[in-house]
């Protein structure tokens, strides 16, 4: 769909679902959030719903940067440590690589 | 001075096809076929004049056509369209033919079949072979009727709800189930270690976003992309469960199955697309490409358009499930869809099926994976867009929703074959004889 041709409540409306459905553990959507509404929240010409969309763009971007920290933390232990673990590491790999320790 | 205008009117308008301009164009009578009761869609309320190209104020343009003709056409579609196609079917085709050069899953003949093939093979006789596989494409050819006109029924019985939940299942199925898989095979093949947590994460954005973006509101190309996503894993799954020689076969016989669906006057999909027509409703999130260009900034007509654009491909469960490819019912052969040309001067772009997708990377796909070298596909990949082409250049002429299967699957079923076993051994022996042409 295109942005261009929705009135500003709707989109309004639009990047405030997306900012709210990004809690149900998905920063993906709050990622789409940022990059749809990015323009319409810092780059158009003011009008009126336009402070409140640039708020959930910024804290949509907010919580995709803690999101990005959590996960990049998680993956790095677990890479690194998967050997060490032993039982729990298999336990927690959906693929285990082959011919490694 | 096209209307089309957009910012990336990189494509010169004066090729083969020229684009009408005209602000208060008048409708073409779309008959949708698209046989999945796919957008009759909200554009098609607004007052549109039923005339064709003589418009009085209109202004034409010399069309000069492929065959050299100096009409005075006015022909919809430029090659600005042409290429809106070319590139997701392109793209598809790629991820396709990627993953089969690369994960050896999906090229891995298992004894497991679809239910829908239930004939096995026997690759030691010629003859019960091809029986065989005629019988496999009978049966999945019944289904898929079978599962259009029960598609057919429902609409007209107005059984949206059972329809929409339909769907929802199998568009789920696809964006959960299948691409669990694909991204398990993908890890195997290049030996990375994943963890539980980090999958589910994964698969569930993954998911979940697609579901917004197909069946609610998303950004085009998201939703775009994830189009083409589905249609390549669903070309994969076809891949690896049809058997070789039923494949070949149901690929002609969906060709022809998509002609007759869609022309002929009491073909259901074109039954499905009238009925959509005469409510004049737009219908459900369907599974339709749409290469929407670029919106006019202009009027505030809010109505919005692409919400019903989508038609949706119900992918049924390959696999097990009782949800049958009304996907490919549906999405037989894309029908092209039509977009008028509002009088807001706004180009809707194309619009493709997604079965076709899907069956044009199974041809290029198979290719791949039996033809031995990339010859082969390649030659595959030119018949195909070259067969697009054509049919955008009839849809253009014609100014209806055209089956897109028939003409590309021909070419390229003639450039496999022929590749395979002419252009092949001739280059090898070339080759082997250190003879350059």
């Amino acid at each position: 769909m295109n942005l261009e041709r929705i009135p500003n409540e709707e989109k309004l409306g639009l990047s405030r679902r997306y900012y709210l459905g990004g809690f149900a553990f998905l920063p993906f959507l709050w990622l789409v959030n940022v990059l749809w509404f990015f323009r319409e929240a810092f780059l158009k010409p003011t009008y009126t719903e336009q402070p409140q969309i640039k708020s959930y763009v910024k804290k949509s971007a907010l919580g995709l940067i803690v999101w990005v920290a959590v996960l990049t933390t998680w993956i790095t232990i677990f890479q690194h440590f998967r050997a060490q673990w032993g039982e729990v590491g298999d336990y927690l790999s959906f693929t285990i690589p082959l011919g490694t320790a | 001075m096209n209307t089309s205008d957009s910012e990336e009117d990189s494509y010169n308008e004066r090729s083969a096809l020229v684009q009408c301009e005209s602000p208060t164009i008048p409708s073409y009578n779309q008959d949708h076929d698209m046989s999945l009761p796919q957008e009759t869609d909200t554009k098609r309320r607004r007052p549109v004049s039923s005339g064709l190209d003589e418009p009085g104020p209109v202004e034409r343009e010399r069309a000069s056509t492929p065959d050299g003709e100096e009409e005075e056409l006015t022909l919809k579609y430029g090659a600005k369209h042409v290429i809106m196609l070319f590139i997701p079917v392109t793209l598809c085709m790629v991820v396709v033919v990627a993953t089969i050069k690369s994960v050896s899953f999906y090229t891995e003949k298992t004894s497991q079949r679809l239910i829908y093939t239930p004939f096995e093979e026997d690759p030691n006789s010629v003859g019960q072979r091809l029986l065989n596989s005629i019988l496999n494409t009978m049966v999945m050819i019944s289904v898929i009727v079978v599962m259009t006109i029960i598609l057919v029924v429902l609409y007209k019985y107005r059984c949206y709800k059972f329809i929409h939940g339909w769907l929802i299942l199998s568009s789920l199925m696809l964006l959960f189930w299948f691409s669990f898989m694909y991204l398990g095979e993908v890890f195997k093949t290049y030996n990375v270690a994943m963890d539980y947590p980090t999958l589910v994460m994964i698969i569930w954005n993954f998911g979940v976003v697609g579901m917004i973006c197909i069946h609610w509101k998303g950004p085009l190309r998201l939703q775009q992309a994830y189009l083409i996503v589905i249609s390549a894993l669903m070309a994969l799954i076809f891949i690896k469960y049809l058997p070789e020689w039923s494949a070949w076969v149901i690929l002609g016989a969906i060709s022809i199955y998509d002609l007759i669906a869609v022309l002929c006057p009491k073909g259901p999909l074109r039954m499905l697309v009238e009925t959509a027509q005469e409510r004049n409703e737009p219908i459900f999130p369907a599974l339709i490409y749409s290469s929407a260009m670029v919106w006019m900034v202009g009027m505030a007509d809010s109505s919005n358009p692409d919400s019903a654009d989508e038609r949706q491909r119900n992918e049924g469960g390959a696999l097990a499930q009782e949800g049958v490819e009304s996907e490919d019912d549906a999405a037989q052969g894309g029908r092209r869809r039509y977009s008028a040309e509002e009088d807001l001067e706004e180009d809707r772009g194309v619009k493709l099926g997604l079965g076709d997708f899907i069956f044009y990377s199974v041809l290029v796909g198979k290719a791949a994976t039996t033809g031995g070298d990339w010859n082969t596909t390649l030659a595959c990949f030119v018949a195909i867009l070259i067969g697009l082409c054509l049919t955008l250049l009839l849809l253009a002429i014609f100014k209806k929703a055209l089956p897109a299967l028939p003409i590309s699957i021909t070419f390229g079923l003639v450039f496999y074959f022929s590749t395979d076993n002419l252009v092949r051994p001739f280059m090898d022996s070339l080759a082997a004889h250190q003879y350059y042409i």
